[in-house]
């Protein structure tokens, strides 16, 4: 069942896998940069870029769409995530080129995770629309 | 993908004494230090195991009259153990902060806001994030070393302590 017409999506990378953030949640990708880290308490939460001047928050979502043994991330897909009215730079580590495309997504069906929220049928690929929100509080970081 | 920008970061310029705890930097407002102290004169406190919080406060040391409560910063920000050589006097609360050693003042123009993804405790214990020389450190809040309850709780523990040794 399609949800809803042709919509444009960003596609990343990790590992093997592709999966997709709609293009409007999407700002830039950024070639690879300094992780820096000091302690904090928040799980998925890697570090922080200083990007433009200001502090770009890094989220590994690998650990939950792929697992543990995702190879090494090369890129950063950099997403606006909004908080209460105010938006904020977070970047996404991913392992390759990304792309910007159009497709029209279709309903997933009930046994995909909540945060997908929609399924891109591409020649031989079936790839999964993510909802961030949705994603890290499943992962206990929303 | 058209990029929209962020709240700017506000503040104006501040004096920070910059140290480090299991090898990563923090900065603390200068006007929150009264001293900087190495570790003699430390006296070793325990009230038990009843309260647990305060497992991150070992000793006390006295100044002027007073007793300060020695927070470990390694374990106030859940790290491995370290190896403090300093104590951080603060002002205007009778905490004291053990770090492994304190670099340099630094003034900073910017405090950016600490980003709404960090949700942990970390909301608590740092005021902001400043970027010296290209890295970025996290400036501490002063006040979260111990809570006005914790205090009152090593407060009456001392007293109880001394009124034990009166009798």
């Amino acid at each position: 069942m399609s949800a809803g017409g042709e919509k444009s999506f960003v596609f990343f990378p990790l590992g093997s896998k592709r999966f997709a953030f709609h293009a409007e949640d999407v700002t830039e990708l950024a070639k690879p940069d300094r992780l820096q880290v000091f302690p904090h308490r928040t799980g998925l939460l890697a570090g922080v870029l200083v990007r433009r001047g200001r502090i770009v928050p890094v989220l590994d979502v690998a650990q939950i769409l792929v697992g543990p043994d995702a190879p090494a991330r090369k890129f950063y897909l950099i997403v606006n995530r909004r908080y209460s009215g105010r938006q904020e730079w977070t970047a996404i580590p991913v392992t390759g080129e990304c792309e910007l495309a159009n497709a029209e997504p279709m309903l997933p069906s009930g046994k995909m995770p909540s945060y997908v929220t929609g399924l891109l049928a591409l020649n031989n690929e079936v790839v999964e629309v993510v909802s961030l929100e949705k994603l890290l509080s499943e992962g206990g970081t929303a | 993908m058209r990029p929209q920008l962020p709240s700017t970061p506000k503040g104006a310029r501040e004096d920070v004494i910059v140290f480090t705890v299991g090898g990563f930097r923090f900065a603390i407002a200068a006007n929150a230090v009264s001293e900087i102290r190495g570790l003699e004169d430390l006296r070793r406190f325990s009230i038990g195991t009843s309260y647990l919080r305060t497992a991150q406060v070992d000793f006390t040391v006295e100044r002027n009259g007073t007793v300060y409560f020695v927070v470990d910063a390694a374990r106030h920000f859940r790290l491995p153990p370290s190896k403090p050589t300093r104590v951080l006097i603060l002002r205007q609360t009778t905490a004291a902060i053990q770090v492994d050693s304190t670099d340099r003042m630094m003034e900073i123009s910017v405090l950016h806001a600490l980003p709404q993804a960090f949700s942990g405790d970390e909301r608590n214990w740092y005021r902001g994030l400043a970027v010296m020389n290209g890295d970025v450190v996290p400036v501490v809040n002063h006040n979260a070393f111990l809570s006005k309850a914790e205090m009152a709780v090593l407060k009456s523990a001392v007293q109880r302590v001394k009124g034990a040794a009166a009798v």
